[in-house]
Parts: structure tokens; sequence; C-alpha cells
């Protein structure tokens, strides 16, 4: 036989290749083969992504919704409970009692960083009759209106400085007609209108049960304890003079309003304060700390949520992976016949990791669009203004692709193996 | 169209020793490991050289589709050598061998393998795809192809809606498209009625006329008729009908 000299290794005849125009248009030609097929694919990568971004999206709306309503008056108040004595024995829960000290309101101011405090409690069991005239409301006569439903608050003069008010006529009562136990009032707006009062230098009284106290200040708004608004409010020492201690299912509390960051000190503090001798018949609540109280919420639910998008992605990725391979096992003779065309393993490869990328890519855009509208839909329901982080939202469906490309990696190896002699036998 | 070098003298059975050989076996052979192991091709040796019409016959599974496969560098041989152009391809890392695939050979399968969802003219831009061809070139040489097959009026007909024997010109026009100087056929009229048959042969005896180098397998002896040699192979083992020196197998 012939045997002609040795060659070298590479006989001059340029390598194969697929330049990354084809590799597309071939992956694209793939995937538009079967719609439906591709399309149940992307749904599982759609709903992982699509979850995951909502959720971002969802968790900072009612986030930033949360904290510019709630964190700063959150965070500056305490109240103070009376909770009598702890012993039962001693039976005291079932009697009307007062635990603060006549002086409550200035032991309370004297702590650092305490800046208005004031004690409350709800006067009547049942709601009073409150008219403009003596005597039982009738309501015929003009300029004496009667009012059902409005409640009477007996307030410490400290209490009506540490709920914030804004007056619109008048001022408030001050220590001076609360140490004289005088019958002076001041009602919240909403009051005022049922009443029909509005001017106070006629100096006008409201009769609560008939007892008449003098109107000395309307209040327009308050940032705490708003249902005040719709009360009667008079000074403590006068309503505990007029009607006794409160009843126990109406124990007072004391609401102390403090600076930024001194609240948890001052509910350390406040029952010893107030009462040396008895700090067990107070009960201080302290501030839920704002960010420990939305991250204990939204925080879990975040987690909860994000581990469910975690858990769709990985069957969105599981699905890809099946897809892929059945394609790849369904078009051996396809994968043969490119080998004999001059398609090298790598080529194989690509064209499958580029086929199941493009479906993860697809998924993780159609997700991203559709949560999207979801956070927009439901900012809008809650009147809440949608909070899209850009830097989250923007690469979302790139977590599509690298989805795609994981789930893409094992077929596109298992077809870059694949004898060509043995593809095409089938 | 894939007039690769045009040459006359390609007479008779035997090929002229002078012509560069474009096959040469030496003791080739492709054991499938078992087990047991299947010697479906016994150490071979067979020279063909260029521009020759060489037919390979034998009953089933007597390893005809496997000597097609070694030649076309599907396969590699599990002992001897081979040299393609006189590349000895054994020496060669894949990427080469693909080239080289890609780049001289034409293989046609008994079974088309067509893309069902690609027309007619684009199961032949396939071919064109792994060796870079410009995409701007990439459909007049298809078209041509096809129509040198005799298929201009199905340019984009799908598979489905072809006949046997235009699916198979299908197959014969990409496998011509990147102009091989070695055109491999298995079967190529296996399921064809005899007037596509003819039309087929017709073809691949033009596809010769235009110097390309020729190797069909067929059990069907009108077809092995048209060839200039005859090998026959049994139980994996060649045989020369006419007698010839160029193949045989070594001790
Ligand atoms: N991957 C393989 N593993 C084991 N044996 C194989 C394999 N491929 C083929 N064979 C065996 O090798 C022998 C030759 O097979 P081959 O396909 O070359 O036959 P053939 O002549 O082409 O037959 P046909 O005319 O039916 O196509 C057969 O006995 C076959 O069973
Ligand atoms: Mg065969």
């Amino acid at each position: 036989m012939r045997r002609p000299a040795r060659r070298p290794r590479h006989p001059g005849i340029p390598r194969t290749r697929m330049v990354l125009r084809d590799l597309a248009a071939e992956s694209v030609a793939g995937i538009l083969q079967r719609p439906a097929r591709t399309a149940l694919t992307v749904l599982g990568t759609l709903l992982g992504v699509g979850a995951f971004v909502a959720i971002l999206g969802l968790t900072a709306t009612a986030r930033g919704q949360i904290s510019s309503d709630f964190t700063v008056l959150a965070a500056t108040q305490v109240t103070v409970k009376d909770v009598g004595a702890p012993d039962p024995a001693q039976q005291t829960g079932a009697a009307t009692r007062y635990d603060f000290p006549d002086d409550a309101d200035q032991r309370a101011e004297r702590l650092g960083g305490a800046v208005h405090a004031g004690t409350y409690w709800q006067v009547f069991k049942t709601p009073p009759a409150v008219s403009t005239r003596s005597g039982p409301a009738t309501g015929a006569a003009a300029g004496s209106q009667g009012a059902e439903g409005l409640t009477v608050y007996a307030a410490s003069p400290g209490l009506l400085q540490a709920v914030g008010p804004t007056l619109s006529s008048g001022t408030l009562y001050n220590t001076f007609h609360d140490s004289r136990r005088m019958h002076v009032a001041v009602i919240g707006s909403a009051v005022a209108r049922r009443l029909g009062i509005s001017n106070l230098a006629a100096q006008p009284a409201v009769f609560v049960n008939g007892t008449p106290y003098t109107v000395v200040g309307i209040l327009q708004n308050v940032e705490r304890l708003p249902n005040l608004l719709l009360s009667v409010m008079i000074p403590g020492r006068t309503a505990r003079a007029d009607y006794g201690d409160p009843a126990p299912d109406y124990a007072a509390t004391m609401l102390i309003q403090t600076r930024v960051g001194a609240a948890r000190l001052i509910a350390q503090q406040a029952p010893l304060a107030l009462r040396p001798d008895r700090p067990d018949h107070l009960q201080a609540v302290p501030p839920p700390a704002p960010h420990a109280l939305q991250d204990s919420v939204t925080g879990s639910l975040d987690s909860l949520f994000l581990l469910l998008a975690g858990i769709t992605l990985v069957i969105g990725t599981v699905g890809i992976a099946n897809t892929t391979l059945v394609s790849v096992l369904e078009r051996t003779g396809e994968i043969g016949l490119r080998r004999s065309l001059g398609a090298r393993p790598r080529h194989i490869a690509a064209q499958f990791l580029t086929e199941s990328a493009v479906l993860g890519t697809l998924g993780g855009l159609l997700g991203t669009a559709v949560s999207i509208v979801v956070t927009l839909s439901v900012a809008l329901a809650h009147n809440w203004t949608a909070i899209l982080d850009p830097w989250t939202t923007l690469p979302a469906p790139l977590i599509g692709t690298l989805t795609g490309l994981l789930a893409g990696a094992y077929p596109a190896l298992r077809a870059a193996r694949i004898e060509p002699a043995e593809a095409l036998r089938r | 169209m894939p007039v690769q070098e045009a040459r006359g003298e390609a007479t008779v059975t035997a090929a002229p020793t002078g012509t560069p050989a474009v096959i040469d076996l030496v003791a080739a052979a492709r054991t499938y490991p078992g087990p047991p192991p299947v010697h479906a091709l016994r150490p071979t040796d067979l020279t063909v050289r260029r521009a020759e019409y060489i037919a390979v016959v034998g009953p089933s599974g007597s390893g005809k589709s496997t000597l097609l496969n070694v030649i076309g560098l599907v396969d590699r041989p599990t002992g001897g050598h081979y040299r393609l152009d006189g590349i000895d391809t054994g020496r060669l890392p894949e990427a080469d061998r693909t080239a080289l695939r890609g780049h001289r050979i034409g293989l046609v399968f008994q079974a088309f393998h067509l893309l069902p969802y690609r027309t007619a003219t684009e199961n032949v831009m396939l071919a064109q795809v792994y060796l870079g061809t410009p995409r701007a070139r990439r459909r007049t040489e298809a078209v041509d192809a096809l129509l040198a097959v005799g298929l201009g009026h199905r340019l984009d007909a799908l598979p489905s809606a072809m006949s046997g024997g235009e699916r198979q010109r299908v197959a014969i026009a990409r496998a011509l498209v990147n102009r091989p100087s070695l055109l491999l056929c298995d079967e190529p009229t296996g399921n064809l009625d005899s007037g596509s048959a003819g039309r087929v042969m017709n073809t691949l005896d033009a596809l010769n006329d235009s110097g390309i180098t020729l190797v069909v397998i067929t059990h069907d002896p009108a077809v092995a008729a048209r060839a200039r040699r005859i090998i026959t192979i049994r139980d994996g083992q060649l045989a020369e009908d006419s007698g010839q020196p160029s193949v045989g197998s070594p001790a």
C-alpha cells in the first residue's frame, strides 16, 4: 500500500464556526417551533420572577407608606396605664380608682426628654346628654341643639398639650382651672359644629347632664387621640370632684409626649417617678420600636413570600431544564445532522443553552412587566405612592436569564456529548 | 453549481492510478464494544480516487453504514488509518475532523434528516451556518443547489408536503451546497419508487460527471449498475466485484 508522508496536525482547513447571529436565529427558531410548549415553560419563570418583583415592590410601597405616616408620632409617645393593685385579694379592681398623684403631670414632665404629659379617662359609661342649654334637650328651639353620641373626657391640662392640639379659637384650660376645679371645657371642632358654637366671646356653656361648663377653647385638630375631636374635655380634678374616680372599665391613662429617642427610657422610669410608693399600680407601655415593628411584620411576610417566589423560581428552572432535555432527546437526529454539517460539540451546546436562556429571559421580562402592573394597581387601589426601586426592577429579567442558563447547562452538556454516528442512526 | 473540477477521464471500473487518492483506508476497522463486541467493519484497505463513482452493496447489517460513517468522519475507526485527501484523520483533533467534514464531505442519509418546520431552501441553508457563509449569499447558493437537483419548483415547500424523491433530492442539495469534493449517500433510493429513484440516480450521475467523488450505498442492483466500481461487503468484510486490486483485507 502507498503510505504518504506524515501530515501536519492542522490540514489548513478553516475550522467551522457559528456566528452570534446564526446562534440567535437557530435558537429562536427552535423555540418558536413549539409555541404552546414554550408558553407553558415560560410560565414558571414568569411566576417566579413576577413574584420576586411584586413582593419587593409591594413591601417597598407599603413600608414607604408606614414610615411616612406613623414613625415620628409613634416613636415619641409613652402611655402609662392605671392597672390598680395587681393583687386580686385586695379587690380594688372592682372599685373606682385613681392611682396617679395630683401632680402627675409635673412629675412626668420633669423626666428627661419628656415634653408634655397628662392623664385622661372617659367620665360616663353611657353617653351623657350634651346640649347648649339646661334641662332636657328638645332640639326644637333655635340655638339650643343637643347632640347624641358625644363623649366626655376628663383630661388634665398637661394632656391637652401632649396631644399636639391646634386651636381654632379660645385657649386651653390650665392648672389654674384644674386646681380650682372650675367648670370649664374644651370641645372638639366636630362637637362645636354640632352644638352650633362658634363665637367664644359670649362665653357659651355646654350642659353635660344638666351641669354647665364654660367653653374656653375649640380644638381644630390633634396629632394624637383623634377621638378627642368628638368629645367634650373637662379638667381632671373638676371631673373627680363632680363624678368621683374613674370607673374600673375606664381607668385613667397617662399620655407622655417625648422627644425623639427618649420614649423607651421614659417608659422605664415613669411608674417609679409617678408612684415611688406603689410603682406596680402603673404600667408604662413603651412605643413600639417603629423599625422593629415594621421589620417584624413586613420582614416575616417578606421572607415568607420571597421563599415562595424562590420555590416558584426553582420550579420554573426545573420546567425549563425538563423542556430543554426533552427537546434534546427529541432532536437527537437533528443534532447528528448538524454535527455532520460541521457543528462542533460547543456549537450544539451553545444552541441549547441559548434556547433555555431565551426562555428564561422571556419569563423574566413578562414576569417583571406583570408584577409592575400588579404593584401599580395595588398602590392605586390603596391611594398609595407606588415605590419601584429601579435597581431591583430593571435587572429583574436577568434573574430569568440566569435561571434559563442554569436550567440549560445539563441538557446542553448532554446534547454536546451525543455522538454523531449514534444520533444519525435515529 | 457544485462543479468541483471537471474531469473527463473517470472511466471504466478501475481508478486511474495517476489520480490522487481521495479516500485511503489502511487496515481500517470498526468494532462496537460489546458485550459481545460487534466487528462491524473488519480491517479493510480501500483506495478511492478523485471522481470515482463507487457503489457499496451488501445484505442488511453487513456494515455498509458503518463504513460510510468512517469515511464521512462521523465515526472514528477503532483500528488502522484513514487518510482523506492525504490527511491522516486519526491524528486530527475533533475540531479539525469537523472542519474537514463540513468543508469536503457531503452526507446524504437514508432517513433524509430534514428539519420538519423549515422549507426546502431553509433546510439547504442550514448547511451553510457552520461554514460561516455570508448571509447574503446563502439563499442564492441554496436555490442554485435546489435547481441543480431539479427542485426549482419546490423551493418553499415544507418536507411534509414533498414526496420521498423530492425530500431525498433536498437532502442531496443540502449535501452539495458547500461544494464538497466527496459525496456519500446511504441508500439514496431506498424508499423510492422506480421513477423517483431514476431521477435521483440521474442527479448523481450528473454530479459525478462534474467531477465529484461519489460513494453510494444501495440495495438496488439498478443503482449499483450505474457505478463504475461495485464493492460488496459481507459481515464487515469488503470484496471488489470486478476483482480490482485496490480493495482487500490484510491478514
Ligand atoms: N452502536 C452499535 N453498537 C453495536 N452494534 C452496532 C452498532 N451499530 C451497528 N451495529 C452493528 O454493526 C453491524 C453493521 O451495522 P450497519 O448499520 O453498518 O449495517 P448496514 O450494512 O448499514 O445495514 P442496513 O443495510 O440494514 O442499513 C450490524 O450487525 C449492527 O447490528
Ligand atoms: Mg445502513
